[in-house]
């Protein structure tokens, strides 16, 4: 069974000289020969053709369509775009048009999700287009390169493996021990692996944190205390921060997210605006759940959704420290535990992320290089497989979407 | 006699023996046929057992109660623990065994175990090929058995190439069984060519042996078998020398006599133990290769040159070995050749090692596409075992991946084949750090009991052990070093046996060979569980069979070229088609998609 038809408006609303409408799926060339009345096969290939699309014996639009042969087009599969004019009455009933003939509208990140699994786009190129539509980020571009620093350090892995099993299996035989051909091979890696981590932390989107705990326990004040500036309304009392406030903060390199919720402790004073924090949770990779004292723990409602939470005890000037391992003791007022905070918050995104993978596979290459010296070959390999996994996985194009990419696709418009 | 034999085991090899005996112990009536009873058992190439990955194979074969390890260990010479500097968890523990006390041993073995022997050359099946009745022998008609276990190493059909001469045999000295071949291309089973060789062995006096480089055997109480230790006996030293530039030329200069070169031999040989002129070919730059000098045994006539494998003109090889150090008087007592041979393509075999078109008849060693004394000796036990089962109505044994190379060696061959004679090498094993020398009785010990293969002495040993390592791990769970259970301490790097015994008293007094395994398993339990994990989702793959697909022609849900591999490879599993180079992971969901339809129509 073929994937349904989708189509969707891929220019922005409202009315311009041109629009275009993108049509995927096969069975679109027949589609598209169907409504602008041309002869069957007039749009196999790669074909340009000029018509009117006519509804009820009136023309609706005149308009071009090109469409693209599967294989060659962006999603992978037979492809048509309508460049018509952008007229929104006219655009709206060439959709219906569209719809009524057999095609679906199609959800946000769509086309790029059948480009993705049809392989014609890797995740980090996803992650990259993505980041093309993020307004708040600048030079991003999508040429590749956090790809092409990825595929040197998957040749780099792999040659690597080859000379750690070359050694385990032919060393005996053939191999008059040459270590130093090992030691050369991992200085090559781990630079770079070093490099690839820059890329994917520079074109990943950024992580997102939500500052949750009970009313009163001092969200603003670190808010406003991280973020550097008044933004969030701060007052002793009881329910001051209704809506949520958003900043972005730059911890040891990588930028955050940070967003500030309502008192959320399930029984408040409002429980619309506590259902709708945790309804804001998805999508969010960590959790602070600060408490006074840490005495509140987190609901189960927040624990099933967020990512990873990570405890406070707030307000440990005032309230006396909490010793234990799992709870972090912060003072907004001393300062005590903020550092601890602001390293814990710049290894968000979680371990989905992109950047958050290129960490692990460069501390497994680490790893693996510390095994060679120790005399511990098996295990030099393994970490070394483990890295190559990883990195395939980022490279590859069809399978195991990853959470980044989940989000990345969901971000888009959805002409993409 | 018997009038049908529960099993016939085809060939007295590597393979035909561990097949034959493993069929025995299950008590079923077993005859093996070989074309020369004498030559049973006998080491064709080198005077080895064992090596990397190689070695832990003949651990398994010994925790199934194969008798390899037994017989290697009573002929061993020389004993080296190959990558000691690189971890234990890939030691490969490699013997030099006199090669005609280990042929004699493997013998006896099968004459004290109730095995008819029958001299004789198979000249093909006989009955259906969907349920043969036995096998056409030359002298003795027919033999009829329940099932058929072939092993026919190199002679299906074999060719041997020396130079420009070429004759018929399965190696020096022996027939080639072409009548076989003949039957089996007959009854349209798939058989493609290989190719391999073996170097000139040379007169131990000639050679010149205080210019070489000695090795010496490690002095170790280490035993490829679980059983007891080894009785003192003899050793040898080894020694090393080095190919030239002068053997290197005198290599071009005959390589137009090649009969590899010059396209007589079709067949692949194996890429990692090229003949000599193969090596001149890939790696003209390189000069300098080690070969090893090792006794045929115990103050035997002859040295075998380990790593000089070779078919060119006698005239030569003469020339070659005499261009090596040391070697500038040698005298050849047999000179090396190449042998060309057919074997099964590996669509024909299924998992259990039964030949697909048929439900009686099995398949094992080289026939198989392996290389190797120790490949074909695990495949021989797995053969044969299923052989005794099937006459018995009973399931097959079959070995995971994730628990043998036994098992990784069988799943690559019948999911992926070959393209060269398949070696078994650590690296092809994912789980490699479990799949490890010291532990293959606890790996193995309930597949062996379940499967009815195993003594009752040898039960009894294994069981032993497995109760020996239970107790020493009771021991590191209850006491603690620097506030850490023992059991976790010893994962630290550096921690030794005797670190161990001095923080646990009680330890010292244990069995130290299990200790170290203990530990060992201990070591490496994180990586090994963090591994198998990261396997599960393949391991699920696996479990969805493929055998019901009736053409993969005709399934839309994967594109065409997917269905034309798919319908020439037809694998077993839906991880054995992931395995299959082409396959994309769209076609498994397609197929995935396509099952999921099957199963609700």
């Amino acid at each position: 069974m073929s994937p349904e038809i989708i189509c969707a408006v891929a220019t922005p609303e409202g009315t311009s000289a041109l629009s275009v409408i993108r049509i995927s799926g096969s069975g679109s060339f027949e589609l598209l020969e169907n409504i602008m009345s041309l002869e069957k096969n007039r749009l196999r290939g790669m074909r340009r053709k000029v018509g009117r699309i006519f509804q009820e014996g009136r023309t609706v639009d005149e308009v071009v369509a090109v469409s693209w042969p599967r294989g060659s087009s962006f999603t992978g599969e037979e492809m048509v775009e309508i460049i018509c004019h952008g007229i929104p009455r006219s655009i709206r009933t060439i959709m219906e048009i569209l719809i009524k003939n057999g095609a679906r509208r199609a959800g946000p990140g769509e086309f790029a999700r059948r480009a993705f699994g049809n392989e014609r786009l890797s995740a980090v190129q996803i992650i990259a287009l993505a980041a093309l539509w993020d307004t708040e980020r600048e030079q991003t571009t999508l040429n590749g390169e956090a790809e092409n620093s990825c595929m040197e350090l998957l040749s780099g892995i792999e040659s690597a493996r080859e000379a750690v099993e070359g050694f385990i299996e032919f060393g005996e035989a053939h191999l008059d021990g040459d270590d130093d051909a090992i030691g050369k091979v991992y200085d090559e890696l781990i630079g770079r692996a070093g490099v690839f981590k820059r890329e994917a932390a520079s074109i990943e989107k950024r992580g997102r944190v939500m500052l949750m705990g009970p009313m009163n326990s001092g969200k603003s004040t670190l808010f406003n205390l991280l973020s550097g500036e008044g933004r969030a309304l701060v007052s002793g009392e009881p329910g001051t921060t209704r809506d949520g406030s958003t900043c972005i903060i730059e911890v040891s390199g990588r930028k955050v997210q940070l967003c500030d919720t309502a008192g959320t402790d399930g029984l408040g004073l409002d429980r619309t605006a506590s259902e709708a924090v945790i309804d804001g949770l998805d999508g969010t990779e960590r959790v602070i759940w600060m408490s006074v004292g840490g005495k509140t723990p987190p609901p189960g409602e927040v624990r099933k959704k967020a990512g990873e939470i990570i405890e406070i005890a707030a307000k440990s000037d005032l309230d006396g420290r909490r010793e234990t391992a799992d709870l972090l003791n912060v003072s907004s007022i001393s300062g005590e535990g903020l550092e601890e905070l602001k390293t814990m918050l710049s290894r968000v995104p979680g371990s989905m992320s992109l950047s958050g993978v290129a960490d692990r596979i460069s501390g497994s290459i680490e790893e693996s290089f510390n095994f060679i010296s120790s005399g511990e070959y098996g295990l030099a390999a393994e970490l070394l497989s483990e890295a190559e996994i990883e990195t395939r996985r980022i490279l590859s194009r069809g399978e195991n979407i990853q959470l980044s990419v989940e989000r990345a696709l969901s971000g888009m418009c959805v002409g993409k | 006699m018997i009038d049908t034999w529960d099993v016939i085991v085809v060939g007295g090899g590597h393979a035909g023996i561990e097949a034959a005996l493993a069929a025995r112990r299950t008590g079923c009536t077993v005859v093996l046929i070989s074309a020369k009873a004498n030559r049973i058992g006998e080491m064709s190439c080198n005077p080895a057992i064992g090596g990397i990955a190689k070695g832990t194979i003949v651990r398994e074969i010994d925790a199934l109660d194969g008798s390899m390890a037994r017989s290697a260990d009573a002929t061993s010479l020389h004993f080296r623990m190959l990558n000691r500097r690189k971890g234990p968890a890939v030691w490969g523990p490699r013997v030099q065994s006199d090669a005609a006390e280990y042929a004699r041993a493997q013998q006896l073995y099968i004459e004290n175990s109730g095995i008819a022997v029958v001299e004789d050359e198979v000249t093909g099946l006989s009955g259906d090929t969907e349920r043969v009745s036995g096998v056409k022998c030359r002298r003795s008609g027919r033999v009829k058995g329940k099932t058929v276990v072939l092993a026919a190493g190199t002679f299906l059909r074999g060719r041997l190439f020396r130079g420009d001469e070429r004759w018929k045999g399965g190696r020096i000295g022996d027939i080639s069984a072409d009548a076989l071949e003949r039957d089996l291309v007959k009854r349209m089973f798939h058989v493609e060519r290989f190719k391999t060789g073996t170097p000139a062995r040379i007169v131990r006096s000639s050679v010149n042996t205080a210019e070489l480089e000695v090795q010496r055997s490690e002095d170790t109480d280490f035993t490829f078998s679980f059983g007891k230790g080894l009785q003192e006996r003899d050793q040898e030293v080894c020694y090393i020398t080095h190919t030239d530039i002068n053997t290197m030329n005198i290599a071009r200069d005959y390589l137009h006599l090649s009969p590899l070169m010059e396209g007589r031999i079709e067949g692949t040989g194996p890429r990692y133990c090229p003949s000599y002129e193969d090596k001149v070919v890939k790696f003209p730059d390189r000069q300098r290769h080690r070969i090893y000098v090792e006794p045929m045994g115990y103050k035997s006539r002859d040295f075998y040159l380990n790593g000089l494998s070779t078919s060119l003109p006698r005239e030569a090889q003469i020339k070659m070995v005499r261009s090596l150090r040391g070697f500038e008087g040698a005298e050849i007592t047999d000179y090396g050749y190449a042998v060309e041979y057919s074997y099964f393509h590996f669509s024909e075999i299924a998992d259990t090692l039964r030949l697909r078109k048929t439900e009686n008849v099995f398949a094992a060693g080289q026939i198989c596409g392996t290389s190797g004394y120790e490949e074909a000796a695990g495949l021989g036990l797995v053969a044969g075992a299923n052989a005794a089962r099937t006459s018995k109505n009973q399931e097959p044994l079959k070995l995971s991946r994730m628990n043998s190379y036994i098992g990784v060696m069988i799943d690559d061959i019948v999911s992926k084949g070959a393209d060269e004679p398949y070696r078994m090498f650590s690296s092809r094993a994912e789980n490699r750090l479990h799949l490890r020398q010291d532990n293959a009785d606890r790996r193995l010990y309930l597949s062996g009991k379940r499967f009815g293969i195993l003594s009752e002495e040898k039960r009894d040993l294994l069981s032993a052990n497995l109760k020996e390592a239970e107790l020493i791990w009771s021991v590191l769970e209850s006491k603690t070093a620097g506030g850490m259970r023992l059991s976790k301490w010893c994962r630290r790097p550096g921690v030794t046996v005797e670190a161990v015994g001095a923080l646990a008293e009680s330890l010292v007094e244990r069995d130290q060979k299990v200790l170290l395994s203990v530990l060992l398993d201990e070591k490496y339990r994180g990586y090994i569980e963090r591994n198998l994990r990261r396997h599960e989702s393949n391991r699920n793959l696996g479990s969805i069979n493929l055998r019901e697909i009736g053409s993969y022609m005709e399934i839309d849900e994967i594109c065409w070229e997917a269905r034309e591999v798919l319908e020439r490879e037809r694998p077993e599993t839906l991880a054995g088609a992931e395995r299959i180079p082409g396959i994309r992971p769209t076609d498994l969901h397609g197929l995935l998609i396509y099952l999921g339809r099957q199963r609700s129509t």
